[in-house]
């Protein structure tokens, strides 16, 4: 019976891992295009907010002084996108191991930056999720948790990958499925 | 023998008696000197600061508007109230970067009413000596100058607090001591406090936080603009129908 189900202590970590990060992703992007300027319309004013949130959301990287400022303005008005694209394919799970490698790295470089900003006694904002938010220890460990929860989803990732699915392994002898009877042809 | 010497000892007992009577200070010497004393420990009198008005206007329905911290034509179509921290950096470069510009291209022409409001942040130390220094000097006509001149040093004032003499390097002798008179006072105290609870209803939440009012609507935008952006936006404001 337990052979048949299709989720083990792995594919539960996956799940976890793609709902989770997947969603706070596109969270994280869409705040930063949208927060804490949230005029949506009409068009002239969304357009006004998204550049003033990104405007803002650029000073917050340059405040980690590790950029310049084109790097750091280059930086800021991709990440937001790039964010809401790679949550949303972590969600969706086509490409699997390949999102969930970039989800990876890119927290495992958050976390990086953070870490170092915190070290340094930077009084800075995190610049996460659009809004103010001071950098303490918390956001330390908070991105800590995300990314050993990425390298856990990404190495069960390519794990899975090479096993087939528990469906598709059942052997007829072990197998108590509607397929139980039936003789395998070779 | 007896008699006469206990009448000698008497007659010398009041002799001394008088005598002492006669070296003894008069009352009336002794609260002269108390009160010649008391004068002189006493403090001078502060200088009588000037009398400043704290009445407040009303432009296209934004309310207690300080208007010599106010500039530009009260039937602009567009009111922008500004919300700034002298000790914020970000609003340092609000002010240099893009608010001079917004003086020169909208203000002056009539386009915007623009309004400065103070809102010192409490882990600012100096931010409400500032604030209190530039909102008297706006009351003699000099609130460009001393506003300039507290964004452009503010890495120096901010780590001494020697906000006065940043201050006194753009007026006259006459004129700082106007001011200065006025912040003693602290008439304009109340006026300061007023912007800062007018920023909190809105929620004013970080600094600068402009405030776009127009057609009854405000708009409030929280940190730096540049200068190009806002542009586009302020032209479609303006012509908005």
């Amino acid at each position: 019976m337990l052979q048949s189900f299709p989720f083990n202590y792995r594919r539960i970590i996956l799940w976890i891992g793609r709902l989770v990060l997947g969603a706070i992703f596109v969270y994280a992007g869409f705040a930063k295009l949208l927060m804490p300027n949230t005029h949506l319309w009409p068009m002239f004013f969304l357009k006004f907010s998204v550049s003033t949130n990104l405007t803002m959301f650029q000073q917050q990287v340059e405040s980690y002084k590790m950029l310049s400022p084109a790097a750091a303005g280059l930086l800021a008005h991709t990440l937001p996108f790039v964010e809401i694209v790679v949550g949303l394919m972590l969600v969706v799970g086509w490409g699997l191991r390949i999102w969930a490698s970039v989800v990876t790295l890119i927290m495992v470089g958050f976390l990086g930056v953070v870490t170092r900003a915190y070290l340094l006694h930077m009084d800075i904002n995190c610049g996460c999720f659009g809004t103010p938010e001071k950098l303490t220890g918390m956001t330390v460990v908070r991105d800590a948790s995300f990314s050993a929860l990425a390298v856990l989803m990404t190495c069960f990732a390519f794990i899975e990958a090479r096993k087939p699915h528990p469906w598709n392994a059942a052997t007829p002898e072990h197998s108590t499925g509607p397929h139980a009877n039936q003789t395998v042809s070779s | 023998m007896n008699r006469r010497l206990s009448t000698v000892s008497a007659s010398l007992l009041t002799v001394l008696a008088c005598g002492t009577l006669l070296r003894a200070v008069p009352p009336n010497q002794n609260a002269q000197t108390k009160t010649t004393a008391a004068k002189r420990a006493a403090p001078p009198k502060a200088p009588e600061a000037p009398a400043v008005s704290t009445a407040t206007i009303s432009v296209n329905g934004v309310t207690d508007i300080d208007p010599t911290k106010a500039f530009g034509s009260k039937t602009a179509p567009v009111v922008v109230e500004i919300y700034s921290d002298f000790q914020c950096p970000a609003c340092k470069q609000l002010f240099l970067n893009t608010t001079q510009k917004v003086m020169d291209n909208y203000v002056n022409t009539g386009k915007i009413y623009l309004v400065h409001r103070d809102f010192p942040l409490p882990m600012h130390a100096y931010s409400r000596v500032a604030a209190s220094y530039s909102r008297a000097a706006a009351h003699i006509g000099k609130c460009e100058a001393v506003e300039m001149v507290l964004f452009q040093n503010q890495e120096k004032w901010e780590t001494n607090g020697d906000v006065k003499g940043i201050v006194a390097g753009v007026l006259s002798p006459a004129e700082m001591k106007k001011v200065q008179a006025i912040v003693d006072a602290k008439t304009l105290e109340p006026m300061i406090e007023k912007d800062k609870q007018l920023g909190l209803t809105l929620p004013v939440t970080q600094t600068p936080t402009s405030v776009f009012h127009t057609k009854g609507q405000n708009y409030p935008y929280a940190g730096t603009l540049s200068y190009d952006v806002l542009k586009e936006f302020l032209d479609q404001l303006i012509a908005q129908k």
